[in-house]
Protein backbone atom coordinates (compact mmCIF):
# COMPACT_ATOMS: atom_id res chain seq x y z
CA UNK A 1 0.00 0.00 0.00
CA UNK A 2 1.57 3.11 -1.01
CA UNK A 3 0.33 4.83 2.19
CA UNK A 4 2.42 3.71 4.51
CA UNK A 5 5.75 3.88 3.01
CA UNK A 6 7.44 1.74 6.02
CA UNK A 7 4.91 -0.90 6.78
CA UNK A 8 3.58 -0.91 3.32
CA UNK A 9 4.45 -4.62 2.42
CA UNK A 10 3.29 -5.86 5.82
CA UNK A 11 -0.10 -4.91 5.89
CA UNK A 12 -0.80 -5.57 2.51
CA UNK A 13 -2.12 -9.07 3.02
CA UNK A 14 -4.32 -7.77 5.80
CA UNK A 15 -5.36 -4.89 3.91
CA UNK A 16 -8.81 -3.68 5.77
CA UNK A 17 -9.60 -1.26 3.05
CA UNK A 18 -12.75 -3.20 0.63
CA UNK A 19 -11.27 -5.31 -2.14
CA UNK A 20 -13.66 -2.67 -4.02
CA UNK A 21 -10.79 0.20 -2.91
CA UNK A 22 -8.27 -2.19 -4.72
CA UNK A 23 -10.06 -1.84 -7.49
CA UNK A 24 -10.75 1.80 -7.65
CA UNK A 25 -7.16 2.34 -7.33
CA UNK A 26 -6.68 -0.01 -10.40
CA UNK A 27 -9.15 1.79 -12.45
CA UNK A 28 -7.51 4.95 -11.75
CA UNK A 29 -4.05 3.57 -13.36
CA UNK A 30 -5.79 2.24 -16.51
CA UNK A 31 -7.95 5.52 -17.42
CA UNK A 32 -6.30 8.57 -16.73
CA UNK A 33 -8.72 10.19 -18.57
CA UNK A 34 -11.91 9.58 -16.17
CA UNK A 35 -8.67 10.35 -12.95
CA UNK A 36 -8.37 13.57 -14.73
CA UNK A 37 -12.28 14.58 -15.22
CA UNK A 38 -12.53 13.25 -11.49
CA UNK A 39 -9.98 15.69 -9.60
CA UNK A 40 -11.82 18.92 -10.45
CA UNK A 41 -11.43 20.85 -7.55
CA UNK A 42 -10.62 20.52 -4.19
CA UNK A 43 -7.08 19.55 -3.58
CA UNK A 44 -7.11 22.99 -1.12
CA UNK A 45 -9.64 20.91 1.28
CA UNK A 46 -6.54 18.70 2.23
CA UNK A 47 -4.90 22.18 3.12
CA UNK A 48 -6.25 22.98 6.67
CA UNK A 49 -5.46 19.36 8.22
CA UNK A 50 -2.27 19.61 7.03
CA UNK A 51 -1.83 22.73 8.68
CA UNK A 52 -2.51 21.40 11.78
CA UNK A 53 -1.10 19.07 11.44
CA UNK A 54 2.17 20.76 10.88
CA UNK A 55 1.52 22.93 13.58
CA UNK A 56 0.38 21.03 16.33
CA UNK A 57 2.82 17.71 15.43
CA UNK A 58 5.77 18.07 12.73
CA UNK A 59 6.68 22.02 14.60
CA UNK A 60 6.95 20.18 18.06
CA UNK A 61 8.72 18.21 16.83
CA UNK A 62 11.41 19.77 15.04
CA UNK A 63 11.63 22.13 18.00
CA UNK A 64 12.68 19.59 20.31
CA UNK A 65 16.28 19.44 17.84
CA UNK A 66 16.60 23.23 18.54
CA UNK A 67 16.14 23.00 22.05
CA UNK A 68 18.30 20.93 22.70
CA UNK A 69 21.54 23.47 21.64
CA UNK A 70 19.83 25.39 23.90
CA UNK A 71 21.30 26.51 27.65
CA UNK A 72 17.77 26.95 29.35
CA UNK A 73 17.81 26.54 32.90
CA UNK A 74 14.54 27.46 33.18
CA UNK A 75 10.66 28.33 31.84
CA UNK A 76 12.07 31.88 33.01
CA UNK A 77 15.61 32.25 32.68
CA UNK A 78 17.18 33.60 29.79
CA UNK A 79 18.53 31.46 27.06
CA UNK A 80 21.43 31.12 25.15
CA UNK A 81 22.80 28.85 22.19
CA UNK A 82 24.94 25.90 23.98
CA UNK A 83 25.94 23.69 21.12
CA UNK A 84 26.52 20.05 21.68
CA UNK A 85 26.80 21.20 25.34
CA UNK A 86 23.68 19.20 26.54
CA UNK A 87 24.64 16.61 24.75
CA UNK A 88 28.09 16.68 26.54
CA UNK A 89 26.33 16.84 30.00
CA UNK A 90 23.76 14.59 29.32
CA UNK A 91 26.59 11.68 28.06
CA UNK A 92 28.57 12.17 31.28
CA UNK A 93 25.58 11.86 33.39
CA UNK A 94 25.85 8.42 35.40
CA UNK A 95 21.77 9.16 35.86
CA UNK A 96 21.09 9.38 32.45
CA UNK A 97 23.19 5.71 31.46
CA UNK A 98 21.09 4.81 34.57
CA UNK A 99 18.26 5.31 32.39
CA UNK A 100 19.49 4.25 29.31
CA UNK A 101 20.57 0.53 30.92
CA UNK A 102 16.71 0.67 32.40
CA UNK A 103 14.96 1.33 29.40
CA UNK A 104 17.44 -1.27 27.72
CA UNK A 105 16.74 -4.05 30.37
CA UNK A 106 12.95 -3.32 29.86
CA UNK A 107 13.14 -3.91 26.50
CA UNK A 108 15.34 -6.95 26.48
CA UNK A 109 12.93 -8.50 29.08
CA UNK A 110 9.59 -7.23 27.80
CA UNK A 111 9.64 -7.28 24.19
CA UNK A 112 10.86 -11.05 23.60
CA UNK A 113 8.33 -12.20 26.26
CA UNK A 114 5.56 -10.43 25.28
CA UNK A 115 5.72 -10.79 21.36
CA UNK A 116 6.26 -14.74 21.85
CA UNK A 117 3.09 -14.84 24.19
CA UNK A 118 1.21 -13.47 22.12
CA UNK A 119 2.04 -15.03 19.00
CA UNK A 120 1.71 -18.42 20.61
CA UNK A 121 -1.75 -17.18 22.37
CA UNK A 122 -2.77 -15.60 18.79
CA UNK A 123 -2.14 -19.04 17.46
CA UNK A 124 -4.17 -20.88 19.96
CA UNK A 125 -7.47 -18.02 19.28
CA UNK A 126 -6.93 -18.53 15.73
CA UNK A 127 -7.48 -22.48 16.01
CA UNK A 128 -11.10 -21.38 17.19
CA UNK A 129 -10.91 -23.30 20.56
CA UNK A 130 -13.72 -23.70 22.65
CA UNK A 131 -14.70 -20.37 24.06
CA UNK A 132 -12.52 -18.31 21.74
CA UNK A 133 -15.12 -15.55 21.37
CA UNK A 134 -15.29 -15.08 24.72
CA UNK A 135 -11.12 -15.43 24.99
CA UNK A 136 -11.40 -12.74 22.29
CA UNK A 137 -13.05 -10.09 23.64
CA UNK A 138 -11.50 -10.32 27.07
CA UNK A 139 -8.07 -10.06 25.01
CA UNK A 140 -9.40 -6.22 24.36
CA UNK A 141 -9.20 -5.28 27.47
CA UNK A 142 -6.18 -3.93 27.99
CA UNK A 143 -6.53 -2.07 24.67
CA UNK A 144 -9.44 0.04 26.16
CA UNK A 145 -8.41 1.36 29.29
CA UNK A 146 -6.26 4.13 30.26
CA UNK A 147 -2.78 4.25 31.61
CA UNK A 148 -4.04 5.95 34.70
CA UNK A 149 -6.52 2.71 35.28
CA UNK A 150 -3.92 0.48 34.21
CA UNK A 151 -1.67 2.02 36.92
CA UNK A 152 -4.30 1.91 39.41
CA UNK A 153 -4.75 -1.78 39.02
CA UNK A 154 -0.73 -2.37 39.66
CA UNK A 155 -0.53 0.64 42.47
CA UNK A 156 -3.41 -1.74 44.04
CA UNK A 157 -2.17 -4.50 43.23
CA UNK A 158 1.38 -3.94 44.34
CA UNK A 159 1.25 -1.56 47.40
CA UNK A 160 2.02 -2.84 50.80
CA UNK A 161 -1.67 -3.42 51.78
CA UNK A 162 -2.41 -4.83 48.05
CA UNK A 163 -3.69 -7.59 46.28
CA UNK A 164 -0.57 -9.37 45.92
CA UNK A 165 0.76 -8.93 49.51
CA UNK A 166 -2.46 -9.81 50.49
CA UNK A 167 -2.56 -13.62 48.59
CA UNK A 168 0.52 -14.31 49.58
CA UNK A 169 -0.32 -13.85 53.58
CA UNK A 170 -3.07 -15.85 52.83
CA UNK A 171 -1.01 -18.76 51.28
CA UNK A 172 1.14 -18.45 54.46
CA UNK A 173 3.84 -16.78 52.19
CA UNK A 174 3.93 -13.59 54.20
CA UNK A 175 7.74 -13.37 54.68
CA UNK A 176 7.50 -12.86 50.77
CA UNK A 177 5.88 -10.34 51.12
CA UNK A 178 7.22 -6.55 49.87
CA UNK A 179 6.99 -3.23 49.24
CA UNK A 180 7.33 -4.08 45.54
CA UNK A 181 7.05 -0.29 43.80
CA UNK A 182 9.54 1.14 46.64
CA UNK A 183 12.23 -1.78 46.45
CA UNK A 184 15.04 -1.18 43.75
CA UNK A 185 15.00 -4.99 43.08
CA UNK A 186 11.41 -4.98 42.27
CA UNK A 187 10.34 -1.55 41.39
CA UNK A 188 11.84 -1.70 37.58
CA UNK A 189 10.42 -5.40 37.36
CA UNK A 190 6.74 -4.11 38.17
CA UNK A 191 6.98 -1.51 35.24
CA UNK A 192 7.88 -4.58 32.89
CA UNK A 193 5.27 -6.17 34.78
CA UNK A 194 2.80 -3.73 33.43
CA UNK A 195 3.93 -3.77 30.00
CA UNK A 196 3.55 -7.47 29.51
CA UNK A 197 0.54 -7.62 31.25
CA UNK A 198 -0.98 -5.24 29.13
CA UNK A 199 1.35 -5.84 26.14
CA UNK A 200 -0.24 -9.78 25.37
CA UNK A 201 -3.40 -9.33 24.82
CA UNK A 202 -3.85 -6.43 22.59
CA UNK A 203 -1.17 -8.04 20.16
CA UNK A 204 -2.14 -11.58 20.32
CA UNK A 205 -5.30 -10.24 19.00
CA UNK A 206 -3.81 -8.15 16.66
CA UNK A 207 -1.76 -11.50 15.24
CA UNK A 208 -4.75 -13.79 15.27
CA UNK A 209 -6.77 -11.54 12.89
CA UNK A 210 -3.68 -11.51 10.70
CA UNK A 211 -3.44 -15.64 11.35
CA UNK A 212 -7.54 -15.95 10.36
CA UNK A 213 -6.56 -14.97 6.95
CA UNK A 214 -4.00 -17.50 6.61
CA UNK A 215 -5.52 -20.80 4.60
CA UNK A 216 -6.48 -23.32 6.74
CA UNK A 217 -5.15 -25.82 4.16
CA UNK A 218 -1.82 -24.76 5.04
CA UNK A 219 -2.29 -26.14 8.52
CA UNK A 220 -3.96 -28.59 7.64
CA UNK A 221 -1.48 -30.31 5.22
CA UNK A 222 1.27 -29.90 7.43
CA UNK A 223 -0.72 -31.98 10.18
CA UNK A 224 -1.21 -34.33 7.78
CA UNK A 225 2.35 -35.00 7.15
CA UNK A 226 2.52 -35.17 10.64
CA UNK A 227 3.90 -32.12 11.81
CA UNK A 228 2.01 -31.48 15.30
CA UNK A 229 0.86 -27.64 16.51
CA UNK A 230 4.53 -26.58 17.84
CA UNK A 231 6.10 -27.32 14.54
CA UNK A 232 3.04 -25.81 12.17
CA UNK A 233 2.83 -23.34 14.55
CA UNK A 234 6.74 -22.04 14.18
CA UNK A 235 7.87 -23.27 11.10
CA UNK A 236 4.46 -23.39 8.97
CA UNK A 237 2.66 -20.07 10.19
CA UNK A 238 5.18 -17.92 11.33
CA UNK A 239 7.19 -17.93 8.17
CA UNK A 240 4.22 -16.85 6.43
CA UNK A 241 2.96 -13.70 8.60
CA UNK A 242 6.67 -12.75 10.02
CA UNK A 243 5.94 -9.33 8.11
CA UNK A 244 3.28 -8.93 10.12
CA UNK A 245 4.94 -10.51 12.81
CA UNK A 246 7.44 -7.30 12.83
CA UNK A 247 5.00 -4.64 12.43
CA UNK A 248 3.42 -6.18 15.42
CA UNK A 249 6.80 -6.03 17.50
CA UNK A 250 7.63 -2.11 15.86
CA UNK A 251 4.55 -1.34 17.73
CA UNK A 252 4.92 -2.70 20.99
CA UNK A 253 8.88 -1.00 20.87
CA UNK A 254 7.54 2.00 20.72
CA UNK A 255 4.67 2.08 23.11
CA UNK A 256 7.63 0.40 25.46
CA UNK A 257 9.87 2.97 24.82
CA UNK A 258 7.69 6.04 25.03
CA UNK A 259 5.04 4.89 26.72
CA UNK A 260 7.10 4.06 30.12
CA UNK A 261 7.13 7.48 30.98
CA UNK A 262 3.57 7.19 31.86
CA UNK A 263 3.70 3.99 33.77
CA UNK A 264 6.90 5.30 35.56
CA UNK A 265 5.71 8.55 36.50
CA UNK A 266 2.35 6.92 38.03
CA UNK A 267 4.07 3.94 39.83
CA UNK A 268 7.42 4.60 41.20
CA UNK A 269 8.63 8.25 39.60
CA UNK A 270 11.30 6.57 39.12
CA UNK A 271 12.71 5.38 42.56
CA UNK A 272 13.60 4.72 44.98
CA UNK A 273 16.93 6.81 43.77
CA UNK A 274 16.88 6.32 40.03
CA UNK A 275 16.46 2.91 39.88
CA UNK A 276 13.56 2.44 38.20
CA UNK A 277 14.17 5.81 35.65
CA UNK A 278 13.54 5.21 31.87
CA UNK A 279 14.67 7.58 29.43
CA UNK A 280 11.36 8.88 28.34
CA UNK A 281 10.99 9.66 32.11
CA UNK A 282 14.12 10.97 32.16
CA UNK A 283 12.76 13.52 29.37
CA UNK A 284 9.93 14.16 31.28
CA UNK A 285 11.32 14.66 34.68
CA UNK A 286 14.17 16.91 33.62
CA UNK A 287 11.65 19.29 31.97
CA UNK A 288 8.75 19.48 34.19
CA UNK A 289 10.11 18.52 37.62
CA UNK A 290 13.73 20.01 37.64
CA UNK A 291 13.49 22.14 34.75
CA UNK A 292 16.60 21.74 32.81
CA UNK A 293 14.83 21.83 29.54
CA UNK A 294 18.00 21.70 27.25
CA UNK A 295 19.09 18.64 29.04
CA UNK A 296 15.44 17.05 28.94
CA UNK A 297 15.33 17.91 25.12
CA UNK A 298 18.96 16.36 24.78
CA UNK A 299 18.00 13.19 26.20
CA UNK A 300 14.94 13.18 23.93
CA UNK A 301 16.65 13.44 20.58
CA UNK A 302 18.44 10.14 21.94
CA UNK A 303 15.29 8.73 22.47
CA UNK A 304 14.36 9.72 19.06
CA UNK A 305 17.01 8.27 17.47
CA UNK A 306 17.09 5.24 19.45
CA UNK A 307 13.20 4.75 17.82
CA UNK A 308 14.12 5.36 14.39
CA UNK A 309 17.38 2.89 14.75
CA UNK A 310 15.09 0.32 16.64
CA UNK A 311 11.91 0.25 14.26
CA UNK A 312 14.76 0.07 11.37
CA UNK A 313 16.61 -2.88 13.08
CA UNK A 314 13.33 -4.81 13.72
CA UNK A 315 12.07 -3.74 10.35
CA UNK A 316 15.13 -5.68 9.13
CA UNK A 317 14.99 -8.70 11.10
CA UNK A 318 11.46 -9.53 10.32
CA UNK A 319 11.36 -8.40 6.76
CA UNK A 320 10.06 -11.05 4.25
CA UNK A 321 12.69 -13.28 2.89
CA UNK A 322 11.43 -16.03 0.91
CA UNK B 1 -13.00 -28.17 16.97
CA UNK B 2 -11.88 -31.88 16.32
CA UNK B 3 -8.10 -31.47 16.11
CA UNK B 4 -8.12 -30.06 19.68
CA UNK B 5 -7.01 -32.93 21.69
CA UNK B 6 -5.97 -33.96 25.45
CA UNK B 7 -2.25 -32.48 24.58
CA UNK B 8 -4.24 -29.20 24.08
CA UNK B 9 -4.76 -28.98 27.77
CA UNK B 10 -1.28 -26.86 28.68
CA UNK B 11 -2.40 -24.49 26.05
CA UNK B 12 -6.02 -23.43 27.25
CA UNK B 13 -4.85 -23.62 30.79
CA UNK B 14 -2.50 -20.67 30.12
CA UNK B 15 -4.31 -18.82 27.30
CA UNK B 16 -7.12 -18.87 29.98
CA UNK B 17 -5.26 -18.47 33.02
CA UNK B 18 -3.81 -14.90 30.69
CA UNK B 19 -7.17 -14.41 30.72
CA UNK B 20 -7.90 -14.67 34.19
CA UNK B 21 -5.17 -12.21 34.68
CA UNK B 22 -6.90 -9.84 32.40
CA UNK B 23 -10.32 -10.27 34.74
CA UNK B 24 -9.02 -10.28 37.90
CA UNK B 25 -8.09 -6.67 38.55
CA UNK B 26 -11.58 -5.90 36.45
CA UNK B 27 -13.19 -7.98 40.11
CA UNK B 28 -10.84 -6.66 42.32
CA UNK B 29 -12.14 -3.27 41.44
CA UNK B 30 -15.62 -4.11 40.88
CA UNK B 31 -16.12 -5.70 44.64
CA UNK B 32 -13.50 -3.30 46.65
CA UNK B 33 -15.37 -0.42 45.28
CA UNK B 34 -18.01 -1.60 47.35
CA UNK B 35 -15.59 -2.19 50.55
CA UNK B 36 -13.69 -0.41 53.12
CA UNK B 37 -10.50 -0.46 53.76
CA UNK B 38 -10.13 -3.02 56.28
CA UNK B 39 -12.07 -5.00 54.24
CA UNK B 40 -10.02 -4.60 50.95
CA UNK B 41 -6.66 -5.46 53.26
CA UNK B 42 -8.15 -8.36 54.81
CA UNK B 43 -9.72 -10.55 52.38
CA UNK B 44 -8.84 -8.72 49.08
CA UNK B 45 -10.59 -11.48 46.82
CA UNK B 46 -14.11 -11.62 48.73
CA UNK B 47 -17.36 -10.84 47.61
CA UNK B 48 -18.42 -7.14 49.10
CA UNK B 49 -21.01 -7.58 52.03
CA UNK B 50 -23.06 -4.82 50.95
CA UNK B 51 -23.74 -3.06 48.03
CA UNK B 52 -23.83 0.58 49.38
CA UNK B 53 -22.84 3.11 46.69
CA UNK B 54 -20.78 5.18 49.33
CA UNK B 55 -17.29 4.82 47.83
CA UNK B 56 -18.95 6.36 44.45
CA UNK B 57 -20.84 9.33 46.12
CA UNK B 58 -17.27 9.97 48.11
CA UNK B 59 -15.26 9.58 44.98
CA UNK B 60 -17.67 12.27 43.23
CA UNK B 61 -17.13 14.34 46.41
CA UNK B 62 -12.91 14.23 46.87
CA UNK B 63 -11.90 13.86 43.02
CA UNK B 64 -14.36 16.24 41.65
CA UNK B 65 -15.34 13.57 39.58
CA UNK B 66 -18.59 14.76 37.98
CA UNK B 67 -17.40 17.32 36.41
CA UNK B 68 -13.98 15.35 35.66
CA UNK B 69 -16.33 13.33 33.19
CA UNK B 70 -18.54 16.39 32.05
CA UNK B 71 -14.87 17.78 30.84
CA UNK B 72 -13.83 14.28 29.71
CA UNK B 73 -17.10 14.25 27.41
CA UNK B 74 -16.39 17.94 26.64
CA UNK B 75 -12.53 17.23 25.22
CA UNK B 76 -13.94 14.07 23.61
CA UNK B 77 -16.42 15.28 21.81
CA UNK B 78 -14.90 18.22 20.71
CA UNK B 79 -11.83 16.88 19.67
CA UNK B 80 -13.79 13.96 17.67
CA UNK B 81 -15.75 16.80 16.17
CA UNK B 82 -12.55 18.40 14.64
CA UNK B 83 -11.01 15.36 13.86
CA UNK B 84 -14.07 14.74 11.18
CA UNK B 85 -14.44 18.33 9.82
CA UNK B 86 -10.49 18.68 9.12
CA UNK B 87 -9.87 14.58 8.23
CA UNK B 88 -13.40 14.29 6.25
CA UNK B 89 -12.60 17.36 3.50
CA UNK B 90 -8.74 15.74 3.62
CA UNK B 91 -9.38 12.36 2.23
CA UNK B 92 -11.91 13.67 0.27
CA UNK B 93 -9.31 15.71 -1.32
CA UNK B 94 -6.90 13.37 -1.19
CA UNK B 95 -8.40 10.25 -2.69
CA UNK B 96 -9.93 12.46 -5.62
CA UNK B 97 -6.76 14.01 -6.54
CA UNK B 98 -4.09 12.66 -9.14
CA UNK B 99 -2.01 15.24 -8.83
CA UNK B 100 1.40 15.23 -7.27
CA UNK B 101 0.80 18.04 -4.71
CA UNK B 102 -1.59 15.27 -3.16
CA UNK B 103 0.33 12.87 -3.27
CA UNK B 104 3.01 14.36 -1.36
CA UNK B 105 0.44 15.28 1.14
CA UNK B 106 -0.97 11.89 1.15
CA UNK B 107 2.80 10.78 2.05
CA UNK B 108 3.51 13.28 4.75
CA UNK B 109 0.21 12.37 6.59
CA UNK B 110 1.65 8.68 6.04
CA UNK B 111 4.81 9.80 7.85
CA UNK B 112 3.06 10.99 11.06
CA UNK B 113 2.36 7.61 11.76
CA UNK B 114 6.51 7.09 12.91
CA UNK B 115 6.70 10.68 15.11
CA UNK B 116 6.88 9.89 18.03
CA UNK B 117 4.22 12.53 19.87
CA UNK B 118 5.57 12.03 22.81
CA UNK B 119 9.40 13.36 22.43
CA UNK B 120 7.43 16.95 21.54
CA UNK B 121 5.92 16.99 25.24
CA UNK B 122 8.02 19.94 26.06
CA UNK B 123 7.36 21.88 22.57
CA UNK B 124 3.81 21.14 22.64
CA UNK B 125 3.80 22.54 26.56
CA UNK B 126 5.72 26.38 25.04
CA UNK B 127 3.13 25.90 22.09
CA UNK B 128 0.10 26.04 24.67
CA UNK B 129 1.72 28.73 26.46
CA UNK B 130 2.52 30.98 23.56
CA UNK B 131 -1.06 30.15 22.60
CA UNK B 132 -2.76 31.28 25.64
CA UNK B 133 -4.38 28.32 25.87
CA UNK B 134 -2.29 26.77 28.68
CA UNK B 135 -4.15 25.17 31.40
CA UNK B 136 -7.11 24.94 29.22
CA UNK B 137 -9.60 22.01 27.88
CA UNK B 138 -9.17 24.17 24.65
CA UNK B 139 -5.90 23.74 23.82
CA UNK B 140 -6.45 19.85 23.93
CA UNK B 141 -9.41 19.96 22.08
CA UNK B 142 -7.25 21.35 19.06
CA UNK B 143 -4.44 19.47 20.05
CA UNK B 144 -5.92 15.86 20.08
CA UNK B 145 -7.21 15.97 16.32
CA UNK B 146 -3.64 16.84 15.58
CA UNK B 147 -2.01 13.65 16.84
CA UNK B 148 -5.05 11.72 15.14
CA UNK B 149 -4.96 13.26 11.75
CA UNK B 150 -2.28 10.96 10.26
CA UNK B 151 -4.16 7.93 11.06
CA UNK B 152 -7.83 9.20 10.22
CA UNK B 153 -6.69 10.47 7.02
CA UNK B 154 -4.84 7.91 5.71
CA UNK B 155 -7.59 5.50 7.05
CA UNK B 156 -10.63 7.64 5.32
CA UNK B 157 -8.95 8.43 2.27
CA UNK B 158 -8.64 4.64 1.68
CA UNK B 159 -12.60 4.30 1.85
CA UNK B 160 -13.52 7.20 0.26
CA UNK B 161 -11.33 5.25 -3.11
CA UNK B 162 -14.34 2.79 -3.23
CA UNK B 163 -16.62 5.34 -4.29
CA UNK B 164 -16.81 4.84 -8.25
CA UNK B 165 -16.47 7.93 -10.01
CA UNK B 166 -19.65 7.57 -11.97
CA UNK B 167 -21.30 8.79 -8.88
CA UNK B 168 -20.06 11.96 -8.69
CA UNK B 169 -20.60 12.26 -12.60
CA UNK B 170 -23.99 12.08 -12.64
CA UNK B 171 -24.33 14.01 -9.79
CA UNK B 172 -22.07 16.92 -11.40
CA UNK B 173 -24.22 16.74 -14.18
CA UNK B 174 -27.34 17.31 -11.75
CA UNK B 175 -24.93 20.74 -10.65
CA UNK B 176 -23.76 19.49 -7.16
CA UNK B 177 -20.86 21.51 -5.97
CA UNK B 178 -17.74 19.74 -4.69
CA UNK B 179 -18.96 19.92 -1.20
CA UNK B 180 -22.58 19.00 -2.07
CA UNK B 181 -20.01 15.57 -3.25
CA UNK B 182 -18.61 15.07 -0.58
CA UNK B 183 -21.76 15.44 1.81
CA UNK B 184 -24.08 13.23 -0.02
CA UNK B 185 -22.12 10.64 -1.96
CA UNK B 186 -18.41 10.91 -0.05
CA UNK B 187 -19.49 10.33 3.07
CA UNK B 188 -22.71 8.16 3.13
CA UNK B 189 -20.57 6.01 1.15
CA UNK B 190 -17.17 5.91 3.45
CA UNK B 191 -19.61 5.61 6.92
CA UNK B 192 -18.13 2.36 8.29
CA UNK B 193 -14.59 4.07 7.66
CA UNK B 194 -16.01 7.18 9.62
CA UNK B 195 -17.36 4.98 12.36
CA UNK B 196 -13.81 3.13 12.19
CA UNK B 197 -12.26 6.64 12.54
CA UNK B 198 -14.56 7.96 15.46
CA UNK B 199 -14.17 4.84 17.71
CA UNK B 200 -10.58 4.48 17.62
CA UNK B 201 -10.21 8.15 18.35
CA UNK B 202 -13.20 7.85 20.99
CA UNK B 203 -10.82 5.76 23.02
CA UNK B 204 -7.28 7.76 22.48
CA UNK B 205 -9.24 10.64 23.55
CA UNK B 206 -10.90 9.26 26.35
CA UNK B 207 -8.23 7.58 27.79
CA UNK B 208 -5.25 10.50 26.87
CA UNK B 209 -3.59 10.77 30.36
CA UNK B 210 0.20 12.49 29.62
CA UNK B 211 -0.57 15.83 27.52
CA UNK B 212 -3.59 16.32 29.47
CA UNK B 213 -1.26 16.22 32.65
CA UNK B 214 1.06 18.87 31.36
CA UNK B 215 -1.42 21.47 29.51
CA UNK B 216 -4.23 21.02 31.50
CA UNK B 217 -3.09 20.39 34.29
CA UNK B 218 -4.45 20.09 38.03
CA UNK B 219 -7.50 22.43 38.18
CA UNK B 220 -10.33 20.73 39.20
CA UNK B 221 -12.43 22.91 36.94
CA UNK B 222 -10.72 21.87 33.82
CA UNK B 223 -9.35 18.81 34.39
CA UNK B 224 -10.38 15.16 32.93
CA UNK B 225 -11.19 12.28 34.61
CA UNK B 226 -7.71 10.75 33.79
CA UNK B 227 -6.62 13.45 35.52
CA UNK B 228 -8.56 13.19 38.77
CA UNK B 229 -7.75 9.80 38.76
CA UNK B 230 -4.57 9.57 40.69
CA UNK B 231 -4.97 12.33 42.47
CA UNK B 232 -6.80 10.12 44.47
CA UNK B 233 -3.70 8.07 45.43
CA UNK B 234 -1.90 9.60 48.79
CA UNK B 235 0.83 9.07 50.33
CA UNK B 236 -0.43 9.61 53.80
CA UNK B 237 -3.16 6.64 53.18
CA UNK B 238 -4.90 6.23 50.08
CA UNK B 239 -8.81 5.22 50.34
CA UNK B 240 -8.69 2.47 48.04
CA UNK B 241 -12.89 1.88 47.81
CA UNK B 242 -12.73 5.33 46.79
CA UNK B 243 -10.05 4.92 44.64
CA UNK B 244 -11.21 1.37 43.04
CA UNK B 245 -15.01 3.30 42.77
CA UNK B 246 -13.49 6.15 40.63
CA UNK B 247 -11.32 3.57 38.57
CA UNK B 248 -15.05 1.92 38.42
CA UNK B 249 -16.09 4.95 36.83
CA UNK B 250 -13.67 6.10 34.44
CA UNK B 251 -13.92 2.62 32.42
CA UNK B 252 -17.93 2.73 32.54
CA UNK B 253 -18.03 4.54 29.47
CA UNK B 254 -15.53 2.58 27.46
CA UNK B 255 -17.15 -0.81 28.43
CA UNK B 256 -20.54 0.11 27.62
CA UNK B 257 -19.14 1.49 24.33
CA UNK B 258 -17.09 -1.83 23.93
CA UNK B 259 -20.15 -4.03 24.51
CA UNK B 260 -22.49 -2.56 22.52
CA UNK B 261 -20.09 -1.96 19.41
CA UNK B 262 -17.83 -5.11 20.13
CA UNK B 263 -17.41 -6.22 16.42
CA UNK B 264 -16.78 -2.38 14.98
CA UNK B 265 -14.59 -1.83 17.92
CA UNK B 266 -12.48 -4.88 17.35
CA UNK B 267 -12.02 -4.36 13.90
CA UNK B 268 -11.38 -0.56 14.42
CA UNK B 269 -8.96 -1.27 16.83
CA UNK B 270 -6.98 -3.67 14.74
CA UNK B 271 -6.93 -1.71 11.06
CA UNK B 272 -5.67 1.67 13.82
CA UNK B 273 -2.96 -0.31 14.86
CA UNK B 274 -1.53 -1.80 12.13
CA UNK B 275 -2.04 1.49 10.05
CA UNK B 276 -0.25 3.01 12.46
Amino acid sequence: MSTAPVLGTASQPADPSPPAARGARADRGRGSRRGSRRAQGGTWLAVPALVWYVVFMVGPVLAIFVIASLHWPGMLQPRSFAGLDNYRTVLDDPVFWQAFRNTLTQLAIALPVMMVCAYMLAYYVAQRPPGHRVLRYLLFIPGLISTPAKAMFFYAALSPDGLVNGVLRDLGLGSLAKVWLADSGTALYAIIALDIWAGIGFTAVLIAARLGSVSEEIGEAAQLDGAGHWRTMWSIHFPIIRDYFGVATMLQFLWTLFGSAQHVLLLTQGGPGNASSTLSFLVYQRAFLQADLGYSQAVGVFLFVLGLVGMLLIRRAFRQNH
Amino acid sequence: MKRIRLSWLPAHVLAWGYAALLLVPLYYFLASAFKDNGAIFSSPLALPTSLSPGNFTRAFELGGLGKAVANSALVTVGGLAVTLFLALPASFALARSTGRAAKMMERAFSLGFLVPTFAALFPTFLLAAATGLFHTRTFMVLLLPATAMPLSVVLLTQFMRTVPPELEEAARMDGAGTLAVLRHIYAPISMPGIAAVVLLNFLNFWNEYLYSLIIIGPDPDQRTTQLALPTLVSTSGTDYGVLTAATVLTLLPVYVVYTVLQRRMQSALITGAVKM
